[in-house]
């Protein structure tokens, strides 16, 4: 990889990302209506004050794994999965990019598939986490306008700070890997489109960033247990609630992610060396 | 002087099946301009693409500036630009953006950067609009703009694709001025496709004329034009044309009679002499005339001649194009299937 190149192109895509206002209000959306709406009208834990005051806690616990209500448990799931839908349009650029020629351009420059590659995967990262920063400022804040907002219980210290920064930045760069295979292999928007959301959707059901853990079958459990999503939102848990509830320390779960980053970085990287590869 | 380009059995199958180049050889000699003249669908675009390391050759081999295109692609990339036919510049960022990227990847020393783009920004009349975005620019700034990112790393061998394909005759001739003075003063070798006619005829010292993947015919435009043998002269009779073509080959002066969808096209040294002769000749036999006219030599007429088509009837799909409805068709078969 050529640094000049690799960060030449990489200004490209912040600049192009700074002027598209649109990308980042999609990024946002998603997680914002679930906020608003999923999140305020299932907030469910208010309905455990019928539960004797003793029994409160002891319930709370086993469901949430320590957060304080039903709303902070759930924004805090939104947080991570933001690292997923601010990641989308990454590969959707690449699209577009064949489409309009611009990528025939820099295919045609001495930039290698690394450079190329590099570059989206290093812009398309450092959005989702200051998107995920924003998103959990709002979910403070909604508590501050008379609607269910996110309490955090835990001190929130340097480390687990840069722990929940590592955890949206591992997961964005998994799923911006995993998008830029897709936008650099697929060649209509539309089967890009359909098959992102084809990913997306189960990738959120099966993750523990909507359920209570304490009322998801074991099966399921069992499956959310290796979902990216989850590992990425268990550390945030973790970071804002307080770990006694959880059986590993955070860095477990980040490693579990690194885990994920790496294989899906290596195979998007075979498939766009072989997709920017000279056509035999 | 030595050869910048060479193609020796350059071919390009796509699909197994579709031939877009076959076995095309030449070459160029360092500081030409070289035209590949042809109709869409022709094979030109595939051509470039193979010797820019866009595309790789199925078979032969080709070298520019001494480098193989197939074992050095990406040294070929630093010593060459090139035009494509499309607006490849990034919309959403400023002409000085684009060109700055481009200066970054081509390699253009970061210290050089800022006084390349600026001169470059001002011979293509485009400084006043350097810091607009790109999508705000017309066509012909756009293709102005493409011309300077080619240009941005002075390169040895230009390839220009169709470069002024949909800019109207005041955008070309200006396009190709600009081009003709960077070439003066660089000493680069270019080489282009075309299927304006009129373009390869006044800019390139040198023409191919592609057809169906094969070069039928090369030479200087006057080499090409000298090879019809002077004037045609067209006559449409409104009876049998196989009655009137022996009488027309027998005139004074008359090199060669052939006939085509109804016309006979006489070939002779001066066309404006024959025409009353073969009024007469028409006459004599009571054979009434449709049409006659006389055509000087022209690229045009050397294409006919190659090819035995008009040049305008061929333009259709791409090779590209053909190649992409074959694997379509194919694959929509397969789930047929």
């Amino acid at each position: 990889m050529n640094v000049r190149r690799w960060s030449a192109l990489t200004k490209r895509e912040l600049l192009k990302i700074v002027r598209n206002p649109a990308a980042i209000a999609t990024g946002l959306l998603l997680p914002i209506l679930y906020l608003i709406l999923f999140g305020q009208g299932f907030n469910f834990t208010s309905s455990l004050n019928l539960l004797p005051p003793a029994d409160r806690p002891g319930a709370l616990h086993s469901l949430l794994l320590g957060a304080p209500d039903y709303f902070s448990y759930f924004a805090a799931g939104m947080v991570g999965f933001v690292g997923v839908t601010a990641t989308l349009f990454v590969g959707a650029n690449v699209i577009f990019d064949k489409l309009f020629g611009t990528l025939k351009r820099t295919g045609a420059s001495p930039a290698t598939a690394a450079d190329i590659f590099g570059s989206r995967l290093v812009a398309g990262s450092i959005q989702p986490v200051g998107l995920a920063f924003l998103v959990l400022g709002l979910a403070i804040l909604l508590g501050d306008v008379g609607l269910a907002g996110l309490h955090v219980t835990a001190t929130v210290t340097v480390v687990g700070a840069a722990e929940i920064v590592a955890a949206i930045l591992l997961l964005s760069l998994m799923f911006a890997s995993l998008f830029l295979a897709l936008g650099f292999t697929i060649e209509q928007p539309q089967t890009y489109f359909a098959l992102v959301n084809a990913i997306n959707l189960p990738v959120l059901l099966t993750s523990a960033a909507l359920y209570p853990w304490g009322a998801m079958p074991a099966w399921l459990q069992g499956i959310a247990s290796y979902n990216p999503v989850t590992l990425a939102v268990e550390v945030l848990r973790i970071d804002l609630f307080g770990g006694a509830f959880y059986p590993y320390a955070a860095w477990v779960y980040l490693l579990g992610l690194i885990g994920w980053a790496l294989a899906m970085f290596g195979i998007a990287t075979f498939l766009t060396q072989r997709a920017l590869a000279p056509k035999a | 002087m030595p050869d910048a380009v060479i193609a020796e059995g350059l071919t390009k199958t796509f699909n197994g099946s579709v031939k877009a180049v076959d076995g095309v050889s030449f070459s160029v000699k360092e500081g030409e301009v070289y035209g590949f003249l042809g109709p869409n669908g022709a094979g030109k675009t595939t051509t470039l693409s193979m010797l820019t390391a866009v595309l790789g050759p199925t078979s032969g081999r080709a070298t520019v500036d001494g480098l193989d295109v197939v074992q050095h692609p990406h040294e070929l990339k630093q010593r060459i630009g090139l035009v494509f036919q499309e607006s490849t510049a990034d919309q959403d960022l400023t002409g000085r953006e684009n060109l700055e990227l481009a200066a970054a990847l081509f390699g253009v020393h970061l210290r050089d950067t800022p006084k390349r783009v600026n001169e470059l920004l001002d011979r293509l009349a485009l400084a006043d609009s350097a810091d607009r975005l790109v999508k705000t620019y017309s066509g012909g700034m756009r293709r102005r703009l493409e011309l300077a990112v080619g240009m941005i790393h002075s390169p040895r061998v230009l390839f220009l694709d169709e470069p002024t394909l949909g800019l109207d005759p005041q955008g070309r001739a200006g396009f190709w001025k600009i081009v003709g003075d960077l070439r003066k003063e660089t000493g680069m070798t270019v080489f282009l496709t075309t299927h304006y006619l009129d373009e390869a005829d006044g800019v390139c010292d040198r023409i191919a004329i592609i057809d169906r993947g094969k070069i039928v015919a090369a030479g200087t435009p006057t080499e090409l034009k000298d090879r019809l043998g002077g004037d045609i002269v067209t006559v449409r009779p409104l009876g049998d044309p196989a009655t009137l073509e022996p009488a027309l080959k027998a005139l004074p002066g008359v090199t060669a009679v052939t006939l085509q969808d109804g016309t006979l096209r006489v070939k002779c040294p001066s066309g404006d002499s024959l025409i009353p002769k073969v009024v007469g000749a028409a006459t004599n036999l009571g054979i009434g005339l449709a049409g006659v006219s006389l055509r000087r030599p022209s690229l045009d007429e050397v294409f006919l001649e190659f090819t035995g088509r008009e040049f305008r009837e061929d333009e259709g799909p791409t090779a590209t194009d053909r190649a992409v409805f074959l694997t379509r068709v194919q694959s929509s078969r397969r789930r047929l299937r």
